[in-house]
């Protein structure tokens, strides 16, 4: 160790080399350069303005346009530039649809960020823009910009919309090149793709020293072309979304899904009612909003996948096929005989045909949708097993379809009721209400389309998508999108279909309001109580086919009444048009 | 008698209150006529408050509830260091608790602490060399790597510098250090074969004069030829975006937008303060927020822009006073623990002084380093007042001891 007093001259003079070489570079910087540094803050030349890329463009199967990008007059602040801060907001407010008090917000909001253009208005009409870009001299502090924003061919869920960055966002997304002025995806599509939608940023120098001297940070190369996003290939079928828009009533609520049953592209995706995404990509005004918040109909609900709703009799070919799988009915087993009901206990449980159907086989059973028949396999099936094999024919898990935020929907275990109403009562009411998809059971109409269609498909499950996920291969392409199975042999497969082909095409089936002469249509109808109205929402899903073109399809109408007389019809007319079109 | 150090406490004070007067004018911004404020002046009045609260509590309190809590606290430390790998990312890496408005950061408390179980674990005589080797690693490993995972690189290599500084002091051979130092120089130095034969006969000579056995000498010198050889296969290895990184690391001005950017906006800043400065609150650069961490980690470049260079070299001349005034009082502090705390104070507080600073000026890589007692910011502040607060006990003690 050092002698102690050793120690402390050491100490000492490293201290004092330390505040030397310190000394010595403020020396540098603030007298022997200080000229050349206040030159550059002066001129403030050292800036670099980052190139935005143009976001990619969303295009139908056919290559017709979904969302693409128009030109638009955009209206920026300069913080720092700013001479009368009250002056300017007045001109503002008087000139454009903006409070003072917004104004005045923005300007706080950013007040760290004086030497940024801040993004005050977007998509400002030509004839606006002339009417201020004149008096515009007076306040050095504002600025035009010709940019791109996002248009919308027609409105829908699926494409989402894009919208002004938020904070909060801002926070997340700074790292990944974007500006407080940013749009960036806020739901749909927009939202799942925004890292391939948007592209990467290029940078270019604005100036250099004034005096023409290229300054020590400018020997490197900085110039950096932007990539552009990549443009989106949906599998929609313009024509096919707007026929089916046309064909619904005019105030209905509900949506449909039309899907390729072999590749599970999504051929059409419709829910009502719907909003226009026009206009939070060009910044909502606060009266827009509340005009759309204050629908009951609730426009920015997507019914397809945020929406969930008790099946009614669509689900009944899960009980139905379960029964067949373990054996517990074989294609010809009768079940107790309909007389308009069956009492379970003290209580009594209604068939929808007052008169009663008889005794019926499964597929009849399916076919004039008897609740009777479902009410007696349900004694037969335990709680536990109808919910796994609901997940196994995935009703009751996310179908991973390419869209941010999809539903789950819910069926109930012994657990849950347990926690819910403290007891389970079994046959003595939940399972019963179960087995013809009413009670607790929720589902969104997409996961009931992935189910018909994947009955279609021989039980081969695809999972829905709307971007195009083909890739060309050498001579074909090939779809890439996830396959699993339902948990459904051969056998049992050929039954449910028979019977959904009789539901249609049959005698007396609940369906036929669907057939099509030369079109093979299957479907299941639905009429589903509900505590959201009186009443029923009215369902109708299944699949078609006609050569080698097969979709599945399911239309799915909010308190819309019947699914055999108001959603069968629906379907009809979306199936024929879809195979006009094919020829 | 008891002594109560004024000199070192009155500079304390002084300098707390240069911090506040950079932190008002740094949280204004100029908008039209007016300024706007943020509140963060008063924030950091409030934590020197509390601060002086807490540097009071520690000059008064015994020494046998201090010696008892060492431990604990470098435990509970450890453990916090550990959780924040687990709360979400703030500004990109985990070094933050949150409660509420308030941000605490563990790596500064573990400094503190690391560097008083350090000393606890090495100052008794007729320790063997392994043995205070082995220990003073050991605690200072442990929250170098969880400190690393953050990441945080800068708080990382002032511990490093911690322990480097306790080990000069402590009864080590000098051999260890230069046995654990002179790696990283031969790496550096493996670029030139000439610069790294001087260095290699400059070490041999070293080690020659420390009268080693030949065996070590050549041990060591073998390695250090290793080095040498090994480092130009292991940098071509890398990928070319890793080599850029440490080539940006190095020299931030390869990357002017990215990682240049904030050194050379505080060049400017600074630069054109010139010799007399634009003036209290009058900072263009500052007022026109060219750097976003204007009052925490550039707080220098708000001086140096508004005070010029008498500025600087006025907040300059305090910290000189302040540290040489440290360095001259550590001999009077008879314990050796004590001692080896004390130096390990003044080493890692003049270490972020001068990493601080010379990352304002261009001189040193960015490391995110705040300026100790002006830079805003509370869990730091506290941290080094209550660092010198030991001091100032420790030489208020010097009498009872001697």
């Amino acid at each position: 160790m050092y002698k102690k007093r050793a120690l402390s001259y050491y100490l000492s003079y490293t201290v004092i080399l330390i505040f030397l070489i310190l000394l010595i570079s403020v020396f540098k910087l603030q007298i022997i350069d200080s000229e050349k540094y206040k030159n550059i803050a002066k001129k403030n030349v050292f800036r670099i303005q980052t190139i935005y890329p143009t976001r990619g463009e969303i295009y139908d199967k056919k290559y017709r346009p979904i969302a693409i990008n128009k030109p638009s007059y955009n209206l920026y602040i300069t913080l720092g530039k700013i001479v009368n801060k009250d002056s300017v907001s007045k001109f503002i407010s008087i000139n454009f649809d903006k409070s003072i008090d917004e104004v005045a917000k923005i300007i706080h909001d950013n007040r760290y960020r004086s030497y940024q253009d801040i993004l005050l208005i977007q998509d400002i009409p030509y004839e606006k823009k002339v009417l201020a870009s004149e008096k515009l001299n007076y306040y050095p502090s504002l600025l035009f910009k010709t940019e791109k924003i996002r248009e919308y061919t027609y409105s829908n869920h699926f494409t989402g919309h894009t919208g002004r960055i938020t904070e909060d966002e801002y926070k997340t997304y700074r790292n990944k090149g974007y500006s407080i002025n940013s749009n960036i995806g806020k739901t749909g599509l927009e939202k799942q793709y925004e890292s391939i939608l948007r592209g990467k940023n290029g940078q270019t120098v604005l100036q250099v020293d004034a005096s023409g001297n290229n300054l020590d940070f400018f020997k490197y190369n900085l110039q950096v072309t932007p990539q552009n996003g990549s443009d989106l290939i949906l599998t929609i079928d313009n024509d096919l979304q707007e026929y089916i828009s046309s064909i619904l009533p005019e105030n209905a609520k509900g949506s449909i899904v039309v899907m390729d049953l072999k590749t599970g592209g999504i051929l059409a995706y419709i829910s009502k009612p719907v909003y226009d995404p026009n206009l939070f990509a060009s910044g909502i005004s606060s009266a827009q909003w509340n005009n759309i918040i204050s629908n009951p109909d609730n426009p920015l609900l997507d019914r397809v996948i945020h929406g969930t709703y008790p099946p009614g009799s669509v689900y009944k070919t899960i009980p139905a096929s379960f029964g067949l799988e373990s054996k517990l009915i074989e294609k010809d087993t009768k079940l107790a005989k309909c007389k308009g009901g069956m009492w379970f206990g003290d209580r009594y449980f209604k068939c929808w045909l007052e008169k009663g159907h008889g005794r019926l086989n499964v597929i009849d059973a399916i076919r004039y949708s008897c609740d009777v028949f479902f009410y007696d396999l349900s004694t037969k099936i335990s709680l536990e097993n109808l919910n796994r094999f609901t997940k196994q024919n995935y009703l009751s898990t996310r179908t991973g379809i390419d869209l941010p935020g999809e539903r789950k929907g819910f069926f109930p275990s012994r657990k849950w009721y347990l926690e819910h109403y403290g007891k389970y009562v079994g046959i003595l009411g939940h399972k019963v209400n179960l087995a013809i998809g009413q009670g607790e059971v929720l589902v969104t109409p997409l996961q009931i389309c992935a189910y018909y269609s994947a009955l279609g498909n021989n039980g081969v499950w695809k999972q829905p998508h709307l971007l195009d996920k083909r890739i060309e291969t050498k001579h074909s392409y090939k779809n890439i999108a996830e396959e699993k199975h339902l948990p459904l042999s051969e056998e049992t497969i050929k039954i449910i279909q028979r019977a959904l082909y009789l539901a249609v095409n049959g005698k007396y089936g609940t369906g036929t309001a669907a057939s099509i002469k030369g079109i093979d249509v299957y479907g299941k109808t639905g009429s589903a109580e509900n505590h959201m109205g009186d009443t029923t929402h009215a369902w109708f899903s299944g699949f078609a086919k006609c050569n080698k073109f097969e979709i599945g399809f399911a239309v799915f109408v909010e308190n819309g009444g019947h699914g055999g007389s108001v959603s069968a019809p629906i379907a009809r007319k979306l199936i024929n048009y879809y195979y006009g079109i094919l020829k | 008698m008891r002594k109560f150090d004024w000199k070192i406490f009155g500079l304390l004070i002084f300098l707390l209150s240069l911090g506040i007067i950079a932190i008002y004018s740094a949280s204004a911004t100029k908008i039209g006529d007016n300024y706007l404020f943020s509140n963060y002046y008063i924030k950091q009045f409030i934590w020197i408050i509390i601060s002086m609260l807490i540097l009071l509590i520690l000059i008064k309190i015994p020494y046998t509830i201090l010696e008892i809590s060492i431990f604990p606290i470098y435990i509970i430390t450890i453990l916090l260091l550990v959780l924040v790998l687990f709360l979400p990312e703030i500004k990109g890496s985990h070094r933050w608790i949150n409660f509420g408005s308030i941000h605490f950061q563990p790596s500064e408390f573990a400094k503190l602490i690391t560097i008083m179980v350090i000393s606890k674990l090495i100052h008794k005589p007729f320790l063997r060399d392994g043995q205070i080797l082995f220990r003073a690693s050991l605690v200072t490993l442990i929250p170098i790597t969880l400190i690393l995972l953050e990441p945080d690189l800068g708080t990382a290599l002032t511990f490093l510098v911690i322990l480097f500084s306790i080990l000069l002091v402590s009864d080590l051979p000098k051999f260890y250090l230069i046995l654990i130092v002179s790696p990283i120089f031969s790496i550096i130095f493996s670029f030139s074969i000439w610069v790294f034969l001087i260095y290699l006969l400059l070490l041999i000579y070293l080690l020659y004069r420390s009268n080693l056995e030949k065996v070590i000498i050549g041990f060591v010198v073998s390695i250090n030829t290793f080095l040498y050889f090994i480092t130009p296969i292991f940098w071509n290895n890398l990928k070319a975006y890793q080599q850029n990184r440490i080539l940006t690391f190095i020299n931030p001005l390869r990357d002017p937008f990215g990682a240049g950017y904030q050194i050379i906006q505080s060049k400017i800043a600074i630069g054109s303060g010139g010799i007399f400065g634009k003036g209290f609150l009058l900072g263009t650069q500052k007022n026109m927020n060219f750097l976003p961490e204007h009052h925490t980690d550039f707080i220098f470049s708000v001086i140096g822009e508004e005070f010029g260079f008498f500025g600087c070299i006025f907040i300059l001349l305090i910290y000189f006073l302040f540290l040489y005034k440290i360095a001259r009082s550590i001999n009077k502090i008879k314990r050796k623990e004590y001692l080896l705390v004390s130096v390990g104070i003044l080493a890692y507080i003049t270490f972020q002084i001068f990493i601080n600073i010379g990352m304002n000026l261009g001189i040193v890589p960015t490391t995110g380093i705040p300026l100790p007692f002006i830079s805003y910011g509370g869990s730091n502040l506290l941290i080094n007042v209550t660092a010198i607060g030991l001091i100032l006990k420790y030489l208020n003690e010097r009498s009872i001891f001697a």
